[in-house]
Formats: structure tokens, C-alpha cells, sequence
């Protein structure tokens, strides 16, 4: 078992230190006698753990632990496979990861940042990257990671704060219209294409044609039923951004006003509301099937469906490109990304495994493992699955031309937070103009309680 | 060595391992929660909390009023301005939010409030105790004297009545929620077959009329066994020759629970009454995971709006000053409560 190398390692250190603890304290036992059951019980506990880990250090290796979320199968497969083969390949490092549940994740890296033990390489989600930084978790990434390898990765996967990178993904992920082919034919849609998506007014009326049709009680499923934050602000501030408003206004990272309450925003807020009230969508699908099992005609999701999609319809199965709003088509760019603590002793090593790993070969071989899009062109010419051939081509166009990162402040929480309350609000009825001056004035008000003048200088810099 | 009777230490020495773990786990946080409501300290920040005074509370508890004479009238029906425009124009009414409006002739006065959402919550945590207490207790009592009633298979159904206590509430909550789904759950399809499709399906959860009696028959179906199960040893105590001296004096079996069952219950019942009290104050879990305090803020309760705020926005000043100002209100009813009965001489403790 690939995964059971590092506790065995952690639990052999604890072991040794105890050991030594046993050793500094002769009087209190025969010595002789005792010392040597220690050490017999240690080199046998040692012989045990070593039959299933990984070989032990061998000359002067240094270990730099690495913390990660937990994640699928196929995606913590191949990071452990990319870690051995940076630990094979050279002699002075020796990364060590270890899995966190990603429910409390963040917690996590709270409490282990306040007591002061953070590991060496922590995985970062995007969004939080910026407060992160701002609580001094994380050291830049300059000096370690050279600027000319980030300007290769795409903009969306690298975190930046304050005029810094702090973060850089090996990874993105994309969000796409899934629909059938037979669906389109049989309403005489046409197919949208990435140079020409559906406008919003097409998308309206296909969507109302497909509920008047009758076969559908409600043709859309918009993943409503999951109510978490994440999910609410990855997927529905780029239709906001589509529509022309933002969730804060970008040019000075202090406010929200007229961005998340402006005349588009209300628009936005309209639509999305009426979306409900006509019964186009469902405001809570009994579970995550709804299009898989026929019962929604066009689901909006993430290219981590895209398999069980595939899978349930072949090649019926259509990916397009979210609808055009007026303000171009926009998807929400930023995975987990890769940082280094500020605490890490050995901040060189970390870069050069963040290095290793954006190497095309490697990036390459994540994204036709676990189906995570390539951050960099080359990367994704070298995959299987996302070459210019590739079957997940489509993904990496959507997230080359049209991600956009969620907005980079320590004020993140909350703008996801009032966003999402404020949608939920609209989706059951509520004034739409009311909800999003409610937001605005929660945004703006964590705004000022959190991030002084000096921090406002520092975000507006990392433009 | 001679015992000494009256040491002023021994009664410390044995109280101490209960008084030091009260002092540590709940009297020094409550302390720290006090203090916290004085400042801005966020959960995460590079920076120390600061000392803000009263800011907290100002941001709680302010309310106020709008009166608002009609702009124009439009078929008949006066038009007002936007409520929210003006708050947000005028410095006067900064921060303030519309919390509830009634007209007085053909003005508006409109109720605002800095947090109309925990006073929302505050309201939707007493409709719950207020209706759950009263349910889950008959609830209780009805299943206690089901299972006292000397049937066959009672010891299996005490266990049945009770399983739903020792399961976790999130997993009840989230198969509850698939039993209230407007389309697919059994509620809505049971009722649809029942009457033949004449009631139409019902969004139990996303109906802001229905939310929250739906979590209320939930959480009382879920608590019930356990009052069941003190109501029942409470039960068990009435002397049986009560009901016999009953019986030969030829009280029906409703005049024996008038009589008989229901005074000999008394104690059990206020302190069933006064133990759901408390557990229905704390709603959190049900709401969190099977509305989110939705729709519209109606099931929003003041536990969520302190994790809410405390937590997930990491704002644990503010979070601090919501479990204060609660904790504050629940102790102002008690103690009215009791110096009420007190006054009237006693009562039942």
C-alpha cells in the first residue's frame, strides 16, 4: 500500500524520540535491562513499519512534509506517484504527504499555523489563497519558483497576493453545459460552438420550449441541492460576471458597491429568480442525477461529471460553453493550488518540488489520470485527453479563454458567504434589489472591519 | 486519628475534580466570550483584536422606525418610496435594514433593525420550543402509555419508539429531507394517492410556510422516545392501588389518567417540559443540514446565525456577542419565571 508510508514514518520519528527520552533518563530504571528492550522493540517496530513504507533516508535526505486535501481516488494515486518519482529522482529532499478530510481542511491549517507546526508544502483551494497570505500562513513563492515558469501557467492557476505568487496549481477545472445532441436536433437549436455560445435571450428560449414541450418538469438542474458556499460562488458569480456585474469591484478590492447591486447584478438577479418561478429549474433535485437519469435535459456542472455523463449517454453527450450574458462567457478558473509555509525550514526544496511537479510531463500525466484540465499549453499538447485531439479537449479551451479567478482578498468568507445567502434569498422569492444591497453591505462592512488602509494598498498592488 | 466532622476543606476537596472541569470547559470560555464581544477579533487575523466598545452590540440590537407618507397613488393603491433607497442615502439610518412594515392610515412605518436576520431568528427559535414542546411531549406521553399498557411485543416497541434518538441527527436530518422532497418524497406521494391527486405536492422545505412545522415534526418525531423513556419510568412509579381503589370506585379509564395518571405525573412532566425547553433553544443541526436556514431566513434559528457569523464568516466577535445576548435573554425569562412563582407561593419546586 502506496499510502501507508507516511504515518508509518511520522509514527517511527515518535518512536526514536522516545527512545532518546528513555536514554536521557538512566536513574529512573535498570539501565541495562531496560535500554535494551527499548531498542529491540524499536528496530523490530521499525522492521515491521518498513515492510509497507517507503525505503528509510538514505545518506543525508532531508524530509519536507506535505499536507493535502483529500481527494478522489485516481487524483491521490497519481500526486502519490508524482511525489515518488520526485523523491527518486534526486538525492536531496524527501517529501512526505499526508492527507487531511477536506470537510476540515481549513481548520486544519488554522490551528496548525497558530501552534506553529505547519508542514513544509500545504495544499491551498484558490479562493483562500489571498487570506492565507494576508494571515501569514504562506511565504511568496519568489526566489523559489521562477517567474518565468508561472507566466507559462495559465493566469487563473496561480495565486497572487499583495504583488506576489503565493500559489501555483498543477491543475484547473472547468464548468460546462452538458446537454444530448438528440435533444437539440429534435427543439432545432443549434449546436453552440466556443467562438459562438448561446446568447442569453437562446438559452432563455430553449429553455422555456423545452418545459412547455412538456417531457421535462424542470429542463435545467443547476446543482441547487447542494447548498454549500463553495459551490454557489464557483458556479453562479460567473453568470453575475457574464451579466456584467462582479461579486466586488476589481479596480479597488474595498468595496462592492454598484458591482454586486448595479442595474446588471439586479439583472442577473431577475433572471435567476424568474428561473425558479416558471419552473425551470428545481430548487432542490431529490439527488445529483437528475440529468444523468433523463429527468433534466441540460445540466450545469463541472468536467469532474464529465465521465459519468459520458458514461450514461456516449456519444450523445454534448459539452458547451456556459451562455454569453452580454459581457462574454465566464467560468470560474482556480483549483487547489500548491504553497509553501511560511514557517517551512527549507523553503528551496519545497520550490523545487513545486518545480518538479510543473513540469509538462508531470502536469500531463496528472490530467490523464484523474481528468484535472492542464494548466499550461504544452502540458495539455502532451496529454492523451486534452491534446488537440483529445476527447477533453473542450475542457482545456473553456478554461484557457474564458476562467477568471474568484476575487484575491482575506475578505473572501464573506463575499462567498453574503453572495450565496443573497442567491438563495432571490431563488425563494425575496426582493432581488433588497438581497443584493443586503450582500453589498455585508461585503462592505467585513471590507472595512478586516482589511485596513494598508491592506487595501497591498490587494490593490497585486493587480 | 481522629476524623474531624466539620472540615471547611473536605466539601472543596471533593468538589474539585467537577468544579475545576465546570471552571475550565464552561464558566473561563463564557468569561473569554464576554471579552471577545468588547473587540473585533476575527478567527484567523494577523493582526490582534482591537477594543471597540459596544460596536457589537450597537450592530445587534439597534432597531428603529421609517414613517412614510405616499409618494403618488397608482389605481387606487398609495406607492411608497424604496425603503432600502433611504436607508442607504441617509446617513441617519446607516447600517439599518427593513425588518417588518404595517401601514397606519395611509402611512407606512417600517421596523428597522442593524441585524433584522438574528431578530428573525431570534422569532423563528421561539415558534420552534413553542411548538415543539408542546408535540413532542403528547408525543412522549402517548408513547409511554402505549408501551405501559401491558401489550404484547412492548419491550421490542420501547426499543423501536427509542431508536431514533441514538441515530445521528444529520443522518436523520438528510433522509428527512428526501421524505419532505416536493417532487419524488413519500410525504408528497402518499398524499397524492391518498386523495387521489387532489392535494397538490407540497415543498415542504422550500415554502416559508411550511419550513418550519416540517422541522418540527421531524425533531419531535427524533426526541420523542427519549421523554418517552423518563415519562415511562415516571409511570411505572404511580402506585398500582390507586388504579385499583379507582377501578372498585368505578372511575373510567379516562377519569383514572385525569386523576391518577396525570397529577402523579406532574414532576415528570415539568421536568420533560423544561429538558426539551432547552434542547429545542439549541436548534442547529436540522437546520443547517436540511435548509440552510431558508427559505428566506424562516428557519434561520439563533444558533445558526452564531455559527454562521462566528464561524463560517469568522467573525468571532460578533458570533460571541449573539451567544451572549442569548444567554443573557434565556436567563432574564427564568428568573422572572421563578420570582412569578415565588410570589405566588411556591409552587411545584
Amino acid at each position: 500500500m502506496r499510502g501507508s508510508g507516511a504515518p508509518g514514518a511520522i509514527i517511527m520519528t515518535r518512536v526514536a524520540s522516545l527512545w532518546r527520552y528513555m536514554a536521557a533518563m538512566p536513574s529512573l530504571v535498570p539501565q541495562p535491562i531496560r535500554i535494551d528492550c527499548v531498542r529491540r522493540a524499536v528496530v523490530l517496530f521499525g522492521l515491521l513499519l518498513g515492510s509497507c513504507g517507503p525505503p528509510p533516508p538514505r545518506g543525508d535526505r532531508i524530509d519536507l512534509v506535505l499536507w493535502k486535501n483529500q481527494v478522489g481516488l485516481d487524483e491521490a494515486a497519481i500526486t502519490n506517484v508524482l511525489i515518488d518519482r520526485f523523491n527518486a529522482g534526486q538525492h536531496r529532499w524527501r517529501v512526505i504527504a499526508q492527507s487531511l478530510p477536506q470537510g476540515g481542511y481549513d481548520q486544519s491549517i488554522v490551528a496548525a499555523s497558530l501552534a506553529g507546526r505547519m508542514p513544509c508544502i500545504v495544499a491551498v483551494d484558490s479562493p483562500m489563497v489571498a487570506r492565507y497570505a494576508w494571515a501569514g500562513h504562506l511565504r511568496p513563492l519568489d526566489g523559489q519558483v521562477s517567474a518565468a515558469l508561472l507566466r507559462r501557467v495559465s493566469p487563473a492557476a496561480v495565486g497572487r497576493y499583495g504583488g506576489h505568487a503565493y500559489a501555483v496549481g498543477q491543475f484547473d477545472a472547468a464548468l460546462a453545459l452538458y446537454t444530448r445532441a438528440s435533444i437539440l436536433r429534435r427543439m432545432h437549436t443549434r449546436v453552440p460552438t466556443l467562438d459562438r455560445p448561446w446568447t442569453g435571450a437562446e438559452f432563455q428560449t430553449l429553455l422555456e420550449r423545452l418545459k412547455a414541450e412538456g417531457a421535462y418538469r424542470y429542463p435545467l438542474d443547476l446543482a441547487t441541492r447542494d447548498d454549500k458556499v463553495s459551490w454557489w460562488t464557483y458556479a453562479f458569480s460567473p453568470m453575475l460576471q457574464s451579466f456584467g456585474g462582479d461579486l466586488i469591484d476589481r479596480r479597488t478590492m474595498t468595496s462592492a458597491e454598484g458591482v454586486l447591486n448595479g442595474a446588471p447584478a439586479q439583472a442577473f438577479g431577475a433572471w435567476f429568480q424568474a428561473l425558479f418561478a416558471k419552473g425551470l429549474v428545481a430548487r432542490a433535485e431529490p439527488d445529483e442525477n437528475a440529468f444523468v437519469k433523463g429527468r433534466a435535459a441540460i445540466a450545469y456542472s463541472g468536467d469532474w461529471w464529465e465521465p459519468d455523463f459520458r458514461k450514461a449517454w456516449g456519444s450523445d453527450l454534448l459539452v458547451l460553453p456556459p451562455p454569453d450574458f452580454g459581457h462574454g462567457v465566464v467560468i470560474g478558473g482556480g483549483s487547489w493550488q500548491w504553497a509553501i509555509s511560511r514557517t517551512c525550514p527549507h523553503p528551496d526544496g519545497a520550490g523545487a518540488f513545486i518545480t518538479f511537479m510543473l513540469q509538462d510531463k508531470q502536469i500531463a500525466a496528472m490530467s490523464d489520470a484523474s481528468g484535472n484540465v492542464p494548466v499550461t499549453e504544452h502540458a495539455a499538447a502532451l496529454s492523451r485527453d486534452f491534446g488537440p485531439h483529445g476527447q477533453s479537449r473542450v475542457f482545456f479551451e473553456l478554461m484557457r479563454r474564458f476562467a477568471r479567478q474568484r476575487p484575491a482578498t482575506p475578505a473572501f468568507p464573506t463575499i462567498a458567504n453574503a453572495f450565496t445567502f443573497a442567491m438563495r434569498d432571490v431563488m425563494d422569492g425575496k426582493d432581488v434589489h433588497d438581497s443584493l444591497d443586503d450582500a453589498t453591505d455585508d461585503i462592505d462592512r467585513a471590507l472595512a472591519d478586516t482589511v485596513g488602509a494598508d491592506d487595501c494598498g497591498r490587494a490593490r498592488g497585486a493587480r | 486519628m481522629g476524623v474531624r466532622r466539620h472540615s471547611p476543606i473536605a466539601p472543596w476537596l471533593f468538589g474539585a475534580p467537577a468544579l475545576i472541569g465546570l471552571m475550565l470547559f464552561l464558566v473561563l470560555p463564557f468569561v473569554m466570550a464576554v471579552i471577545l464581544t468588547f473587540t473585533d477579533q476575527r478567527l484567523v487575523s494577523p493582526r490582534p483584536g482591537a477594543f471597540v466598545g459596544l460596536r457589537n452590540y450597537q450592530r445587534l440590537l439597534s432597531v428603529g422606525a421609517l414613517v412614510q407618507t405616499p409618494e403618488r397613488s397608482a389605481a387606487g393603491a398609495p406607492v411608497y418610496a424604496r425603503v432600502r433607497s433611504i436607508t442607504r442615502g441617509n446617513r441617519a439610518y446607516a447600517g439599518y435594514r427593513p425588518l417588518t412594515a404595517f401601514r397606519l392610515g395611509n402611512r407606512r412605518v417600517t421596523v428597522l433593525a442593524t441585524d433584522p436576520a438574528f431578530l428573525q431568528a431570534l422569532g423563528n427559535t421561539m415558534l420552534f420550543a413553542v411548538l415543539v414542546v408542546p408535540l413532542q411531549c403528547a408525543m412522549a406521553l402517548g408513547l409511554a402509555l402505549l408501551v405501559n399498557a401491558g401489550l404484547r411485543g412492548q419491550t421490542l416497541f420501547r426499543a423501536i419508539f427509542f431508536s431514533p434518538v441514538v441515530m445521528s441527527m444529520v443522518i436523520v436530518s438528510v433522509v428527512w429531507a428526501f421524505l419532505f422532497n416536493k417532487d419524488l418524497g413519500l410525504f408528497n406521494q402518499a398524499l397524492g394517492w391518498i386523495s387521489l391527486g387532489a392535494v397538490r405536492p407540497v415543498d415542504w422545505l422550500g415554502n416559508p410556510a411550511t419550513a418550519m412545522p416540517a422541522i418540527v415534526i421531524m425533531s419531535a418525531w427524533q426526541g420523542a422516545g427519549f421523554q418517552m423513556l423518563i415519562l415511562l419510568a415516571g409511570l411505572q412509579g404511580i402506585s398500582q392501588e390507586l388504579y385499583d381503589a379507582a377501578r372498585l370506585d368505578g372511575a373510567s379509564a379516562w377519569q383514572r389518567f385525569v386523576h391518577i395518571t396525570l397529577p402523579g405525573l406532574r414532576q415528570t412532566v415539568l421536568f420533560v417540559a423544561v429538558v426539551t425547553t432547552i434542547a429545542a433553544l439549541g436548534l442547529f443541526t436540522q437546520v443547517d443540514v436540511m435548509t440552510g436556514g431558508g427559505p428566506r431566513g424562516t428557519t434561520a434559528t439563533v444558533m445558526f446565525e452564531a455559527v454562521r457569523h462566528g464561524v463560517r464568516e469568522e467573525n468571532i466577535a460578533y458570533g460571541a456577542t449573539i451567544s451572549v445576548v442569548y444567554f443573557a435573554l434565556i436567563t432574564l425569562v427564568i428568573v422572572v419565571q421563578q420570582a412569578i412563582r415565588r410570589r405566588r407561593g411556591g409552587g411545584v419546586a
